[in-house]
């Protein structure tokens, strides 16, 4: 290889390789889902005036502005400035009715993309909070996976902030613990701590946002017995957009390191995850840990 | 593109849709193809793009932009499905070498697993913006348009891509003789 002129030619050749795809089967798939696919309707009206004139244009701004000289009138004359009282008339008490209260979304994550450099809020479990990253290789998809995109494959990172349901007694055999792991923090630091199939360091106690936390940390052994996709860390709810889904968590990589903080927020067990590379160098480890001190509930 | 196909599929008329989608669905399909490396994830995010499109076509303001918008909606799906792919046991999915091998000469100077290899190491942020401009042949400030992005990033994103893929590629130029004599 001599200049990136080369390496641009050949990449842009393997690029343009026939590779044979027919995107019959999908349009066939996609064609078929129409009658069930509902189209989303714009909340705006479409600004068209193929036909119209300079004349119809005038005229219509003419008969707009009387509108709203109208209007304004009603308006200033309508609460009786100036005049008598209004004669009051008596209207029945209201009748006090039980109104549904407004159920605060489980999982608002801000808008997919690239994380700016700054603090940014997020809805965990009902649980509103922030946090900061201080570099601007962070994004975040709709799920709320929030990863450190770098070229240095050894340098990315990711962090999920969810909650566990429960996790999985035998990870490659996909079965879950059973009886399911208990409600409080601890609980959980145990299950992790023992849990088949990866090595973790014993719980200890820490803050997060100023409050009480266990923290575990978790390797996953590069010999696992079975494929990597397949080995199943635990699972609950997906968020963002399929929060009625399960989501199983399976390793990123083998050799990971998974940091996890367990912090109870008022009740609520929230469930904060950073997955780093097994060869990541020490700032990484700083950055994950930068955004956990910077963890703030709201 | 033919805005006033455009515009009746925005109406809700489906044989417009479908002759429209008819005419992106195999450039979707291999766009998503190279920027994934997976064509069943290709296959996955082409459809939910297509679906999206449907869906969102009555918000598009300005049909003569049909073609940046759909671009844009492709990427997003690419992108949910690669996420999904590292992550969500539902959706599990290996990444897999099935390429076939042309003979052109082009191996001789390199090796295509070393290409898919490098690309794969990319992460899909500088995949896309690879494809986008080299294989679509977009001009940087489309590329930024489409994905929502300062052109400058597209820059930035584009020569880092660049630079890694030069750098496995020097990698297989050394290594190739030595594979040769085993």
């Amino acid at each position: 290889m001599s200049t990136d002129r080369d390496a641009e030619r050949i990449v842009r050749s393997w690029l343009r390789e026939d590779r044979h795809e027919d995107a019959d089967r999908v349009l066939d798939t996609v064609l078929a889902d129409l009658d069930t696919t509902p189209q989303r309707r714009a909340w705006w009206l479409a600004r068209r005036f193929p036909a119209m004139n300079n004349a119809m244009r005038i005229g219509l701004a003419a008969a707009a502005v009387v509108v709203v000289v109208f209007l304004g009138y009603q308006f200033l004359s309508g609460p009786n400035v100036g005049g008598p009282s209004p004669v009051e008339t008596p209207t029945p008490s209201p009748v006090p009715t039980a109104t549904p209260e407004a159920t605060p979304a489980a999982y608002v994550y801000p808008d997919a993309g690239p994380l700016a450099i700054g603090r940014h809020q997020l809805t965990v479990e009902g649980v509103p909070l922030s946090f900061s990253v201080a570099t601007s290789d962070w994004s975040i998809d709709e799920y709320g996976y929030i990863s450190k995109d770098t070229e240095v494959a050894a340098d990315q990172a990711e962090f999920l902030f969810w909650s566990l349901a429960n996790i999985y007694s035998d990870p490659c055999a996909h079965t879950p613990l059973s009886p399911p792991v208990g409600p409080s923090t601890a609980d959980l630091a145990a299950a992790l701590w023992t849990a088949f199939g990866t090595e973790a360091t014993e719980p200890t106690d820490v803050t997060v946002g100023g409050r009480a936390a266990k923290h575990v940390v978790l390797t996953v052994p590069e010999d696992i017995g079975c494929d990597r996709t397949s080995f199943y860390l635990w699972y609950n709810a997906c968020g963002g957009v399929l929060p009625e889904a399960g989501c199983y968590r399976y390793a990123t990589e083998l050799g990971d390191t998974i940091r996890a903080w367990i912090v109870d927020v008022d009740g609520a067990r929230l469930f904060i995850e950073a997955d780093a590379r097994k060869a990541a160098g020490p700032e990484v480890e700083q950055e994950i840990q930068q955004i956990i001190d910077s963890i703030v509930f709201e | 593109m033919d805005t006033r196909l455009v515009i009746r599929a925005q109406g809700g008329d489906q044989e417009a849709f479908a002759e429209l989608a008819a005419t992106i669905a195999d450039r979707f399909l291999a766009t998503s193809h190279r920027i994934l490396s997976d064509i069943d994830l290709a296959e996955d995010a082409t459809q939910q793009a297509l679906l999206s499109i449907w869906q969102d076509l009555p918000k598009l303001r300005d049909p003569a932009r049909f073609e940046a918008w759909s671009y844009r909606l492709l990427v997003r799906a690419c992108y949910a499905e690669g996420r999904k792919s590292r992550r969500w046991a539902p959706n599990i999915r290996l990444l897999k070498v099935d390429e076939p091998m042309a003979a052109d000469g082009f191996s001789s100077v390199v090796d295509r697993d070393q290409l898919e290899r490098g690309f794969r190491r990319l992460s899909l942020n500088h995949r896309t913006v690879v494809v986008l401009h080299h294989y679509l042949d977009l001009p940087l400030d489309r590329v930024a348009d489409t994905l929502g992005i300062p052109v400058g990033t597209v820059a930035s994103r584009l020569h880092y891509a660049m630079r890694a893929m030069r750098a496995a590629l020097d990698a297989d130029a050394g290594t190739a003789p030595r594979e040769a004599a085993q």
